[in-house]
């Protein structure tokens, strides 16, 4: 899998000022998440799970404060962009599934209008914006082509452009209309499926009223390129003839008109789909010329070739010669970059910052910086974009920081005093002194040579390898615009968004959503509820999906049915989720990689496997230990004693006071991570080479190991299976999978 | 499981409906199971099956709409709608026989007789369903009077009427009449709420809220309810000192112990746990899940256990009910149950089940239930049928042959 970074959280540390003190709700932690794949935060209640989930959203609590670290999502530090860019990335791109479905729902509104609100509202947002990213990068490409060619043929590069832009549109309305009858026939399917289940086992229905709801449903596949007029018509005609019979209403016409859709569909499902992108230039290029005298093969080689001919390769050809410049640009522009750095190096390196030149040498580099971006790569380079702020954000911090320790350390002072005059007089005050919240300027200084650092050495080995791939970054352009044109003419009226809102609620598994949609929050039970907040954060389509314990007031069934959800979702549109969870075996279902946190800190990272094969942390071992399985029978190991309290944390690992295996430097010093392989890491002493030899609880072994051997003859059976249906069938592929899956849940069923 | 056991609880056709607007919601719906004593009985099942109405009508929160409990042999909670029900159909019989021209004079007294049994049987049941607490109160009373009479004629013979001696027993005397007065057999079964927090009055003292039982019994000596509010926060892994604190210094595991002692001060036969685990970390959940172990052996205490995590249940439980839309489905010990689910409600709800095993969740597929697929009631309706010894599940004859096949070829 290429390991997309989609999202970095780095050295985190946040706290709560409260009245008993200061809070140390997570402290440094440091976790990646890749593009589609699920990472699972574990740990008890207030060990900093949703404390993370919520700084990364951006709603911390006001109290909250964000004492240090970066989260990059899409080129932005996300704790120092303005609320006004935030509002375009939270729950559009980063969506939240909420704990408490009840607070997250508005009592007063109806469940409709909250699912389609957010819908209608962000695709005009989204549609906005789409159109500026894909003028913005036109316009940019043909800056590049212009410049390359030295202003040559500037009035053949617009027209050229035009032309991009306006055929594309047609293109992808077109597509929408075919795409609208193919998602009809789709969800005609089942309701066909269910029609034929009532019929056949007699059950009481209102027949009459079903065979007009399949009259509208089934004239909605109507499209030439999938269900021809010819085919659909004499189906809708017997079935209205048939329920508007004055003499009566027949059942078995019904069901033979509801079985010829079904195949009709089922058919048509077959057929080869219509390149819209390359017909859509056709017919805007030859829009004299009759489409249908052609067959869908016929047209997809035909409009292909004219594309190609008449506009794509002089496209490419030219969008090639663009990147080759803007390349060219970008990594001279790389060079001066460095230069600029190791020429402005020296100031700040001095003891002590001059403000001044502090703002002036900012200014240079930032516009150095924006020089050297390569603006036709589709993928963005996150250190680039967030050099400004992590820039900004560090000069900022010292300069407040010279301006506040000394009142930090004033304040600090008179309150000791105080406590100590009060003492003096053999009073206990019943108030602490708290330590100043001096920043170390110093390590703030080294902050920013490291960002200069990082970013140096990024660009230095960008530019010792330099063969880039134009034609495929040509593609990639394409592809891009393609799909900016797309969420352009993709528009949600009310009465779509209604429709899509009543699909997203049956596949979140809410029966009759036509009549729910009209109820009030309050008229659903918690499961319900809890679906209904799932349809919403799903609704906006978003790219990373948090989960804040989304099952854990769901019962087993339900709760299987939204992992199935969230696990088709995220294979459907390759979306990466944080998973937050206490049940692990919930997490053994969802998670890549999990990341085991207590007491605001990750105490152990790695991939599923390691986790629950290979734990290594008494904490991990622990939470395993407590939970029953289904073949647990001897007494459960609760872990004793509860959480430390974080207003004072513990000096040494947090874990000690609860740890049976605690060693005498678990109370003094904090475990580093040890590393145990590529992928898990793990902060325990146990880990060092001095430390003694500890096995894991016996009842985490025995489970392991059962498991193995539970998975081991598993394999066994299938391997067996499938050697048999091998010899005995050759061609038959896809049945040994099957069957071996099938065995796999007679298997799980028994344990 | 031993022959000899006693039945301590017996629920028998339980019926809880609920009025909505003109129709009926059947929330528990002619449910039938026994408990025996020292038992942990577990009811499982998706929200809004009817797990937690059939506890709270057991310990009679809701007056149930039919059926009986029976307590130690005590019917406790009896609904009335069987018997309406049982009339309208013989009056609908005979009405039918008229309009046929067909009814007799035969058929006419048989219906009043009818008519006259069931009314009977109404009578009995609203008078139990009513009295069973003073029946109980009275009984414990006599046993009370024949205790203490013999020893305070003793005494008044020994020292006479006026004496500090005979003053003294009487007060002691006069204390437990009042608290046999007071008791109810209802109180002999308690409950654990599902939500730590909201089952606590956050304006009372742990004291006060474990206390409030025997308060409400009667029970005047301070000394006394101390000592035992002491022990029963003993018991359960807390200490004195918490009695004094209010529920909001708790953590969520503290809260849920308040709940089970609050339950077991009273010395209850049964306790109804309602979700006791639910909406509890795991490893909380594991200590909770522990203390009630150790209780249920240390006082024999009988436990219906409502939760909807199986893999909790499986371990915990000895005998699982399985329930579906106010119906129960399947009953069978547990490991029964696990081995061989017949009922395809049951082995959709096994097969969602998550381990904490990656490799076997990458390959489990979870079965759907679809009660219009999986069934065919067109000739004969589902009954309750043993297919093996103990294990009982909904269903019709063609279904019990195949279920029976089932089990045999495993």
């Amino acid at each position: 899998m290429a390991k997309e970074k989609k999202l970095e959280v780095k050295d985190l540390v946040v706290s709560f000022s409260t009245v008993d003190g200061k809070v140390q709700a997570v402290r440094d932690i440091s976790f990646d998440l890749h593009k589609g794949e699920t990472l699972a935060i574990v740990g008890e209640s207030g060990s900093g799970k949703s404390v993370t989930s919520k700084a990364i959203i951006g709603i911390s609590s006001p109290n909250a404060l964000i004492e240090s670290g970066e989260i990059i999502y899409d080129g932005q530090d996300l704790l120092r962009i303005t609320e006004e860019d935030f509002h375009k990335i939270r729950g559009d791109k980063i969506a939240m599934i909420f704990q408490d479905p009840l607070s997250s729902l508005n009592p007063i509104v109806k469940i409709g209008t909250q699912l389609t609100e957010a819908m209608i509202l962000k695709n005009k947002a989204s549609r906005k914006n789409c159109r500026k990213e894909f003028n913005q990068m036109l316009s940019d490409l043909f800056a590049n082509i212009n410049k390359a060619e030295n202003n040559a043929n500037v009035e053949e590069n617009k027209t050229l452009a035009k032309k991009f832009d306006e055929f594309n549109i047609v293109a992808i309305d077109l597509e929408n209309k075919y795409n609208a009858s193919v998602v009809a026939g789709e969800e005609y399917l089942p309701n066909a499926d269910d029609l034929l289940l009532k019929a056949e086992k007699g059950v009481k229905a209102d027949f009459v009223k079903m065979s007009k709801s399949f009259v509208k449903d089934f004239a909605k596949c109507q499209h030439e390129y999938f269900i021809t007029k010819e085919t659909i018509a004499p189906i809708i005609e017997k079935a209205k003839a048939n329920h508007n019979d004055k003499n009566g209403f027949s059942l078995d016409v019904l069901v033979e008109c509801v079985k010829a859709g079904k195949e009709a569909v089922l058919n048509a499902q077959k057929l080869t789909k219509p390149n819209y992108f390359t017909i859509g230039y056709y017919v805007y290029a030859h829009p004299e010329d009759d489409l249908s005298k052609y067959t869908v093969e016929e047209l997809n080689k035909l409009s292909r070739k004219v594309l190609d001919d008449e506009f794509m390769l002089s496209f490419i050809d030219k969008a090639v010669i663009a990147m080759k410049q803007s390349d060219k640009d970008s990594c001279q522009g790389k060079r001066d970059l460095i230069d600029l750095i190791a020429n402005h190096r020296h100031i700040f390196e001095k003891e002590t910052l001059d403000k001044k030149e502090c703002s002036e040498a900012y200014k240079t580099l930032c516009a150095g910086v924006e020089a050297s971006i390569d603006k036709l790569v589709v993928v963005k380079d996150s250190l680039a974009y967030t050099f400004k702020y992590s820039f900004k954000g560090a000069i900022d911090k010292y300069f407040d920081a010279v301006k506040n320790n000394p009142k930090e350390q004033a304040k600090y002072e008179k309150s000791k005093a105080q406590w100590e005059k009060l003492a003096s007089k053999g009073k206990t005050p019943d108030w602490k002194v708290t330590p100043p919240a001096i920043i170390d300027l110093e390590l703030t200084r080294k902050t920013i040579l490291m960002i200069f650092d990082r970013l140096v050495a990024k660009y230095e080995t960008a530019l010792q390898d330099e063969a880039y791939d134009y034609q495929q970054g040509a593609l990639n352009l394409v592809e891009f615009f393609k799909e900016k044109a797309r969420g352009v003419v993709d528009v949600v009226t009310p009465a779509r968004a209604r429709a899509k809102a009543l699909k997203l609620m049956e596949e979140v598994g809410i029966p009759e959503p036509a009549a729910r949609f009209k109820q009030y929050p309050f008229e659903f039970s918690g499961g319900m509820r809890q679906r209904i907040v799932i349809a919403i954060a799903l609704a906006a389509n978003p790219d990373i999906l948090i989960c804040d314990e989304p099952t854990t007031a769901l019962d087993v069934t339900i709760q299987a049915q939204i992992l199935e959800l969230i696990n088709r979702i995220k294979a459907e549109r390759n979306l990466s989720i944080i998973f937050i969870t206490h049940d692990l075996g919930v997490v053994a279902n969802m998670a890549d990689r999990i990341a085991v946190m207590y007491a605001g800190k990750i105490v152990e990272y790695g991939t599923d496997k390691d986790i629950f094969y290979n734990p290594k942390h008494p904490y991990t071992w622990a939470l395993l230990a407590s939970m029953p399985d289904l073949e647990t029978k001897e007494k459960l190991e609760a872990i004793p004693g509860t959480p430390p309290n974080m207003i004072f944390p513990p000096i040494g690992d947090a874990f000690a006071a609860r740890n049976k295996h605690a060693l005498k430097i678990d109370f003094e010093q904090q475990p580093p991570l040890f590393k145990i392989n590529d992928d898990h890491y793990a902060a325990t002493w146990l880990l060092h080479p001095d430390a003694p030899k500890v096995d894991p609880p016996r009842i985490v072994t025995q489970r392991i190991a059962r498991m193995k051997a539970k998975n081991q003859e598993l394999q066994r059976v299938a391997n067996i299976e499938e050697v048999a249906t091998a010899v005995e069938e050759k061609p038959a592929k896809k049945a040994p999978a099957k069957k071996a899956s099938k065995k796999t849940e007679e298997k799980g069923g028994n344990q | 499981m031993e022959e000899n056991k006693q039945v301590i609880l017996k629920v028998e056709n339980l019926s809880q409906y609920f009025k909505m607007g003109k129709r009926y919601l059947k929330a528990v719906d002619h449910v039938s199971f026994e408990i025996n004593k020292g038992e942990v009985f577990g009811l499982v099942g998706e929200s809004g099956c009817g797990k937690t109405t059939t506890g709270r009508t057991i310990i009679k929160l809701y007056n149930a709409t039919g059926g009986n409990v029976y307590f130690e042999g005590q019917r406790i909670v009896a609904g009335i709608h069987d018997y309406k029900e049982a009339i309208k159909v013989a009056k609908e019989a005979y009405k039918a026989k008229v309009q046929q021209g067909i009814a007799t004079e035969q058929d006419k007294i048989e219906l009043a007789e009818e008519v006259s049994k069931q009314r009977e049987n109404i009578k009995k049941a609203k008078y139990d369903h009513k009295y069973c607490n003073r029946d109980h109160a009275r009984k414990c009373v006599q046993e009370l009077d024949e205790k203490w009479l013999p020893i305070l004629q003793k005494a008044q013979l020994k020292h006479g009427v006026g004496s500090d001696e005979y003053k003294k027993l009487h007060a002691q005397y006069k204390h437990d009449r009042r608290v046999a007065k007071n008791e109810r057999i209802v109180n002999k079964i308690q409950m654990i709420f599902q939500d730590p927090i909201g089952s606590l009055d956050p304006r009372m003292t742990v004291r006060e809220i474990i206390s409030e039982g025997l308060v409400i019994k009667g029970v005047k000596d301070k000394e006394l309810i101390d000592q035992q509010v002491y022990d029963v926060l003993e018991k359960v892994g807390l200490v004195a000192q918490h009695a004094n604190r209010y529920p909001h210094e708790f953590s969520g595991g503290q809260r849920q112990r308040i709940g089970v002692a609050r339950s077991i001060i009273m010395k209850p036969d049964i306790i109804i746990a309602d979700e006791p685990v639910s909406a509890l970390d795991v490893s909380i959940q594991a200590q909770v899940i522990n203390l009630l172990n150790e209780l249920r052996h240390e006082m024999g205490l009988t436990i219906l256990f409502v939760a909807h995590d199986l893999s909790v249940v499986k371990y915990f439980s000895d005998k699982i009910g399985v329930m579906y839309y106010g119906k129960m489905v399947e009953l069978a010990t547990s490991e029964e149950l696990f081995a061989h689910p017949c009922h395809p409600y049951t082995k959709a709800l096994l097969s969602a089940i998550p381990l904490p095993d990656p490799d076997y969740e990458k390959t489990r597929t979870r079965i759907v239930y679809n009660p219009l697929r999986d069934h065919d009631y067109r000739t004969e309706g589902p009954t309750m049928q043993e297919v093996a010894p103990g294990h009982f599940v909904l269903c019709n004859s063609e279904e019990k042959a195949r279920f029976i096949k089932e089990i045999e070829g495993k």
